[in-house]
């Protein structure tokens, strides 16, 4: 029963990346990636990792992709454009491919596949087992990796803020990022 | 019951017999609900509402979908009609996707739930947040301004409200320490002489009163009703629409609408427990009342600005969900 759910969310992942690269209108793509998420979040479920199976719908589905979706939204049906493309770019990809299916071949003799020692999957995967993960042996790394975010975040929201004119009246001196330092530069300099 | 149940060909019966029982009792209950607030929305403005066909209007939803079933399913041209028409679908399942994982108390300690996951409310979360696709689909499919601005605006305002809504909860997976939706509807305190279940939203009214906003503006509805504001954009998403495929829209619309409140009931009135009434007519009240409360709101509340709308979320909602968090977890550490 698992395996067939595996080899179904399998395939349905691999049909999905194939529709990313080769759909030509952009949505098209984009509906592809969300199905590659929904496809490898039942492969987490598999695993018995049902909390990163909610986070990954509600994180990669629910969020990144909507944003993606907004943008092409945003910009209009445009279809991308057929020509363009590298001479022999087809038989290239084919050769890459067949080097991958051989390195990972190569890579895969002798993988002996077991279940982890010890491990109970009624407590493997909860939120219980995660947040013991995150807040003992993992703390260091989770608590940098907020900073990262919110200087990230900090970062893209100065870098988006538009450079407001004085005659305006916008915001008071200190608020306002200075021209050369970060904002959009005026349309005259372009 | 419990025999069959681990009786590998029982429990796929058991399974599939409680989905149908469960979409038929959903499908009901959403016809229900939009009879329910087209009369409360006519006592409200002082007119009857529907009551010619059947009794009181009750068979006003069936002639509705007949009629809407026989209409002329219309499709734009110059579109993509597989996504005119997957968006829809997205939206219905969704809505329905979110019922796999709520339990619902029966009799005494018999209760109801297809499956009862660690991560319950996790998962309701991931399937609704996949609601937003419908939207911005069909916004995007109808070949059409209004729509694809109304589902631009539902982007924007979904993911917004999204994380006021998931902040909202987190006192209340504090104070019970689990995620799973029974152990939170079954939650139990002993002060003193008393012993025995306490309703949550006496611990956390704040998180309760977030939760009530954003769920609202989760579900398109009134005071949040921007994506379809009829006066300025005709109908958003839905202008294209007609036939099944509205239907779809609007049904999936009140499913949401029950959905955010049977978890307001789990999450914040004690789920099926009052007193001695048994739990599935407790249950029944509840959820009941709070989709009163959400019609109410929807009866008397003007629509918001929509620069008022993101404020609203950003400036104010999800500051106050993250002070309510800190302020929750210092009580907790402070009491035990």
């Amino acid at each position: 029963m698992a395996i067939a759910v595996f080899f179904i969310a399998a395939a349905v992942a691999i049909l999905g990346g194939v529709g990313v690269v080769s759909f030509h209108q952009p949505i098209r793509s984009v509906l592809s990636l969300v199905l590659v998420m929904l496809a490898l979040s039942v492969i987490f479920l598999l695993l018995g990792a049902q909390f990163v199976f909610a986070v990954q719908i509600i994180v990669y589905a629910g969020a990144v992709m909507v944003l993606f979706l907004f943008v092409i939204a945003l910009l209009g049906p445009a279809r991308e454009l057929g020509r363009g493309r590298l001479r022999y770019q087809g038989w290239a990809s084919a050769v890459f491919v067949l080097v991958l299916l051989g390195l990972m071949w190569t890579m895969l003799q002798g993988v002996q596949y077991r279940q982890p020692d010890k491990t109970d999957l009624n407590f493997f995967g909860t939120v219980q087992s995660i947040a013991v993960g995150l807040f003992t042996t993992y703390l260091y790394p989770f608590e940098l990796t907020s900073i990262l975010l919110l200087v990230a975040a900090i970062g893209a929201i100065y870098l988006s803020r538009k450079r407001i004119d004085e005659s305006e009246g916008g915001p008071a001196e200190g608020l306002r990022p200075s021209a050369g330092v970060g904002g959009n530069l005026p349309p005259h300099q372009t | 019951m419990t025999q069959i149940y681990n009786d590998p060909i029982g429990h796929w019966v058991v399974v599939v017999v409680a989905m149908a029982l469960l979409l038929f009792v959903v499908l009901t209950a959403t016809a229900y609900t939009v009879w329910f607030e087209r009369v409360a929305l006519g006592r409200i403005q002082r007119r009857p509402g529907p009551n010619r066909v059947g009794p009181y209007g009750l068979l006003q939803l069936a002639a509705d979908g007949v009629k809407l079933a026989f209409k002329e399913s219309f499709i734009p041209e110059k579109t993509d009609r597989i996504i005119y028409v997957l968006a829809p679908t997205i939206g219905v399942a969704a809505a329905f996707l979110a019922w796999t994982v709520i339990p619902i108390g029966l009799w005494g300690d018999l209760q109801y739930w297809i499956a009862d996951v660690n991560v319950g409310i996790l998962i309701i979360f991931a399937v609704s947040s996949l609601n937003v696709y419908a939207i911005v689909l069909g916004g995007y499919a109808s070949n059409n301004k209004y729509s694809l601005l109304g589902g631009l605006r539902s982007a924007a305002q979904l993911v917004s409200y999204e994380m006021a809504l998931g902040l909202a909860l987190v006192p209340t997976f504090m104070i019970v320490g689990s995620l799973r939706l029974r152990d939170i509807a079954g939650f139990t305190v002993s002060w003193g002489p008393y012993h025995g279940p306490i309703p949550l939203i006496l611990l956390t009214p704040l998180g309760f009163i977030i939760y009530l906003i954003s769920a609202t503006a989760e579900t398109n509805r009134t005071p949040f009703d921007l994506p379809e504001a009829e006066q300025e954009l005709i109908g958003g998403f839905l202008t294209e629409y007609s036939g099944l495929k509205f239907t779809m829209y609007y049904l999936a619309e009140y499913l949401n609408v029950i959905t955010v409140s049977t978890l307001a009931v789990l999450l914040f009135f004690g789920g099926w427990y009052l007193w001695i009434v048994p739990p599935v007519i407790a249950f029944l009240l509840k959820v009941v009342l709070v989709v009163f409360l959400y019609i109410w709101l929807r009866g008397t509340f003007p629509r918001l600005r929509y620069d008022m709308l993101m404020r609203l979320g950003w400036k104010f909602l999800l500051p106050l969900a993250i002070a309510n968090v800190v302020v929750t977890a210092i009580i907790l550490v402070a009491v035990t």
